[in-house]
């Protein structure tokens, strides 16, 4: 059991970084120097529990973890290190964990500088009032130019530089400073542990036999073990089994306190009854009003998300109502594609939030899945006062002829890169209709390039391209700029004059022809001849902007059948039989599921 | 026969699994100069066939083996050949492989053993296939005199680079030799086997080598599709299969021939043939033969009728109304089961293989998809059951299906064409 620390030697603090800045890796020194974890348990990336983390090297989930360090001063004090997504698409995980703290350690790696997440992240510290602690990371790499980033950090911050801590996570140097500054410069947390209760949930799990197990920040007042406790939100009333802190993994405790951050096992079976950004309060002395929570996680990318054999439909849905407790961040309702067959339409934070889901569903839950390519959502004004819908899936998007006017998301988009990047990257951007807003430098050699742009071209590869045009030193942060009027078309692909619902795509219409050429001599080459001739058009509306045609089938025979044949060919046809009843059928065509499969899996690249 | 009768006789045969005894015989011979890279049949070829350690005596030994074993297993199930349980064979097949390569005494041992133990009826169609080589065709004279009636020559095209391309040993004049010597020699049905829709050929070679074969006056063409299997992948090649492996150079070559097949041209090939043939007045009496009326091979109609054969040989498929059986294509193991090992080894046994039992719905798929491979097809009435009403329905709509004068349904020619979309759908 771990011991009560009163609330002034109590600090709440984030790491925030760019990706590959060494966040993980200063995290575990911190745990390591204060014996949080010995180094016999010691792995890397001890926060990153989840294999794909490991993996891609990225924090998904938020995390918690108490360390105990004994200051300079003598006394024992309780650090909170709340931790925090690293991705863009991640940044409204950022903002509950900011929420949760006072203060937090900005990681620059001291060979690279500022990168667009170091401004984004930044932006949404001071925005919660945090205390920053600026950390130039990897000093010890010959490659490091501590100077120039910290007159950087100074220009484009404005942090002094004298606030600024010289470290390596890989081998030590610094981290005792950092300690130190966490005690020094953040301020203990406020909230009187008298006062009714009020706990921010700023993320949950569920745990099968504790139910959901909500991370929660104290406000104010003091919850002890046996309190009933009320959701403000949900209005769910609990008996919580547990209570604790993390170790990182859960230690129980008796109490919390206002200031500190801790576990609630509710007990609860539904995490609906517990959300993210509700205020636990005790039955007994309930507080007045509930904490302002947070906005709800708005998706911004949509794709349909099927099973690739139809009967595992229902392993999909369950798959999906048990990631949802551990990621509530994704929205999913049922549809059906007459060309997928069942599945759901899901919808995401952004294009690395929809890979990270499909692998989840694939890995913990060992489907096999097939997305359709991803759509932002539309929103259409119908003709003659008809009202407003909004469209995330290209196939629902209305006939032209009802439409008065169409608007889709914008957003802003800053690229941090050195500057002999610039001019391909213009290029990228303006290809996919980007407007360039302005260039700032960061220091000689390297510049924040601002755009506006359409939320749909960033979805389709741009990261990848943007990578590549830069040999992977261009970084990209965007945020949400609101709806704009749009010259778009949706483009159909017609197979024997049916539409392909799975295959619908909303482009500008300048690329409409090209890309609806595209798709169909792809899908010319993926549908195998029938008995029939099929004519594949993509159209807009009742427009038919490209055509292909599968020419009939002029030969399926047995040449030969005689007396030691016939239990072979019998086989034959029964595959050829198997075959047939596997396709997919599309008015009269039957089309392989292979062929949709490739067809979406082209778009991914 | 009236409708109704012949739809009776249909369902009576279709749902009939006893086990009867075989009105046929076939004889796999597994030995051939050289392998065709296309051919997907049991051979053995090189020092087995030919030179100083050829395996033929052996083979020769044991099939007679075989076939008294057989013949025990049928004379306990039905009584002594001739007997009206067990009339005697209506025909005899000795195919291969090359089986003109069997020195003629071997084929009159075999014939002996099979007319001692089997009976072979007055009538008999007697046939051996061969290959039109000088040096492959055997005696055609002396086989007539041993009973043949028929030899089947695999001339497989008549044009010179397609034969070269093909890996074939002869020359296309071998072809109108080998067919005037089994004329010559009293054989009274010829047939040539001939590929279409080979790599690299045309409607052009195609046509001339139709109009050359017609020039030589055989009684009945097989003219086949060039198809290229891969038995490995179906499965068929494992120690009790009855294919034996693909050798490397034959996967080479059919890799690179397959791209160059054309079903477009393959379908006009085909249509030329059946128009060309029904002009010469001959009856395509199956997706892939034709015959000079009365010369039909009666030995392949009975797989088609699905009357019972008894099979012999490495590889090679029996059925008897109630189970399809095979031996597997190993020789060396054919062999050793079959040989005597004196005193001390074991009695000589049946050789390993495999067998599958045929259920009435297995019967009655067979009996639609072969019935339909000919053209006598089924009864009408056939096609109002309901298992088959739906597919039948669909076929004449997609003139897949037609019904003749004689009120039985019969595939059209793009039906024979694309016959496997519908039997995919009876199966």
């Amino acid at each position: 059991m771990t011991s009560q620390i009163p609330q002034a030697r109590l600090r709440n603090f984030s790491i925030i970084a760019h990706i590959d800045h060494g966040k993980s890796t200063l995290a575990d020194r911190l745990l390591e120097l204060t014996h949080t974890i010995d180094a016999r348990q010691m792995t890397s990336q001890v926060l990153d529990s989840m294999d794909l983390e490991r993996e891609k090297g990225i924090t998904i989930k938020a995390r918690a973890v108490r360390l105990e360090y004994q200051a300079r001063d003598g006394q024992t004090y309780g650090l909170n290190l709340i931790d925090t997504p690293g991705h863009v698409d991640f940044a409204y995980e950022v903002s509950h964990s900011l929420q949760a703290c006072e203060g937090a350690i900005l990681v620059v790696d001291a060979t690279q500088g500022i990168e667009a997440q170091t401004l984004a992240n930044v932006h949404l510290a001071l925005r919660e009032g945090l205390t920053l602690i600026p950390v130039l990371n990897k000093i010890d790499l010959p490659s490091a130019d501590p100077t120039t980033i910290i007159d950087e950090l100074e220009n484009v911050l404005a942090i002094p530089r004298e606030e600024v801590i010289l470290a390596s996570a890989k081998d030590g140097t610094g981290v005792p400073d950092i300690l130190e500054a966490i005690v020094e410069r953040i301020p203990a947390p406020k909230g009187d542990p008298a006062k009714p209760l009020q706990g921010l949930i700023f993320d949950s799990h569920y745990d099968a036999y504790k139910g959901v197990v909500v991370y929660v920040r104290l406000a104010q007042g003091t919850l002890r073990l046996h309190d009933d406790i009320r959701l403000m939100g949900s209005g769910a009333r609990a008996e919580p089994l547990e209570l604790g802190v993390f170790r990182p993994q859960l230690v129980p405790v008796k109490q919390l306190a206002a200031g500190e951050v801790g576990y609630i096992a509710t007990g609860l079976k539904s995490v609906r009854d517990a959300q993210v950004g509700d205020t636990v309060t005790t039955v007994a002395d309930p507080a007045p009003q509930p904490l302002p929570g947070y906005q709800p996680a708005k998706s911004l990318v949509f794709a349909g998300i099927y099973p690739v054999s139809g009967e595992d439909y229902p392993l999909l849905r369950d798959a999906l109502e048990k990631l949802h407790l551990n990621d509530a961040s994704f929205t999913y309702e049922p549809e059906s594609s007459v060309a997928l067959g069942f599945g759901f339409r899901c919808g995401f934070l952004g294009l690395l939030h929809m890979e990270i889901v499909q692998e989840r569903l694939e890995r913990e839950f060992d489907l096999d899945l097939i997305a359709s390519a991803p759509s932002v959502e539309y929103h259409v004004r119908l003709l003659h006062g008809r009202g407003e819908l909004a469209v995330d899936n290209p196939a629902n998007l209305p006939d032209p002829s009802d439409i008065e006017s169409l608007e889709e998301p914008w957003v802003k988009l800053s690229v941090v890169t050195p500057a002999g990047y610039i001019g391909p990257l213009m290029e990228l951007t303006t290809n996919r209709r980007g407007n360039f807003e302005n260039m700032e430098y960061l220091d000689p050699a390297r510049v924040v390039l601002h755009f506006e742009m359409p939320l749909s071209e960033l979805i389709v590869d741009y990261f990848d391209q943007l990578k590549s045009r830069s040999q992977g030193y261009a970084s990209m942060d965007y945020e949400e700029l609101g709806y704009r009027p749009a010259n778009l078309a949706k483009v159909d692909i017609l197979v024997n004059g049916e539409p392909v619902d799975a295959l619908s795509l909303i482009v500008h219409r300048d690329k409409a022809q090209p890309v609806g050429r595209a798709l169909a001599e792809r899908l010319k080459q993926l549908i195998p001849r029938q008995m029939f001739e099929i004519p594949i058009q993509a159209a807009i509306g009742s427009n038919v902007i490209a055509r292909e045609t599968v020419r009939a089938m002029r030969k399926n025979v047995l040449a030969k059948c005689y007396g030691g044949d016939i239990t072979r060919k019998r086989k034959l046809l029964e595959k050829q039989k198997e075959g047939k009843q596997r396709m997919k059928r599309v008015g009269s065509v039957e089309i392989p599921q292979e062929a949709f499969l490739a067809m979406l899996r082209m778009d991914e690249g | 026969m009236s409708s109704a009768v012949a739809f009776r006789e249909h369902v009576a045969a279709m749902t009939d699994v006893r086990a009867r005894p075989p009105v046929g015989l076939y004889v796999h011979v597994p030995f051939c100069v050289s392998l065709c890279p296309y051919c997907d049949f049991v051979v053995f070829a090189g020092a087995a066939a030919r030179g100083p350690a050829n395996r033929i005596a052996a083979f020769e030994a044991a099939v007679a083996t075989e076939l008294e074993l057989r013949a025990d297993a049928l004379d306990e199930a039905f009584g002594a050949p001739g007997s009206v349980a067990r009339p005697a064979l209506d025909t005899v097949y000795l195919g291969g492989g090359t089986p003109s390569l069997l020195p003629t005494d071997a084929v009159a041992r075999l014939l002996d053993t099979v007319r001692r133990r089997f009976g072979v009826g007055p009538d008999a169609e007697i046939t051996i296939e061969a290959n039109p080589g000088p040096d492959e065709r055997g005696d055609p004279g002396a086989l007539a005199a041993l009973g043949v009636t028929r030899i089947s020559f695999g001339a497989q095209s008549l044009d010179r680079a397609e034969l070269r391309r093909l890996g074939r040993r002869h020359h296309p004049e071998d072809v109108a030799d080998a067919v005037a010597g089994a004329r010559s020699g009293g054989i009274g049905s010829i047939n040539l086997d001939l590929l279409y829709d080979l790599p690299d050929g045309s409607l052009g070679t195609w046509i001339e080598t139709l109009d050359d074969a017609l020039d030589l006056e055989p009684d009945h063409l097989s003219l086949y599709a060039l198809t290229l299997d891969d038995p490995d992948a179906e499965g068929l090649t494992g120690p009790d299969g009855d294919h034996v492996p693909t050798t490397r150079g034959a996967r080479r070559w059919r890799d690179a021939a397959l791209p160059s097949q054309d079903e477009d041209r393959a379908a006009a090939q085909y249509y030329h043939a059946v128009d060309r043939l029904a002009a010469h007045g001959w009856r395509g009496y199956e997706i892939s033969n034709w015959a000079r009326p009365g010369h039909e091979s009666r030995h392949n109609l009975a797989y088609w009728d699905r009357r019972p054969y008894e099979a012999v040989g490495p590889g090679a498929h029996a059925f008897d109304g109630a189970t399809r059986r095979w031996n597997a294509a190993h020789l060396g193991r054919y062999v050793e089961a079959l040989a005597p090992n004196g005193a001390s080894g074991p009695a000589p046994h049946l050789p390993p293989g495999g067998h599958e039992p045929i259920d009435e719905g297995t019967a009655a798929a067979e009996a639609t998809i072969l019935g339909l491979r000919t053209d006598r097809g089924l009864p009408r009435a056939a096609a109002e059951l309901p298992p088959l009403a739906d597919a039948f329905g669909w076929a004449i709509a997609a003139e897949l299906l037609s019904i003749d004068a004689s009120d039985r349904i019969v595939l059209t020619t793009r039906g024979r064409l694309l016959s496997n979309e519908l039997f995919a759908r009876l199966v």
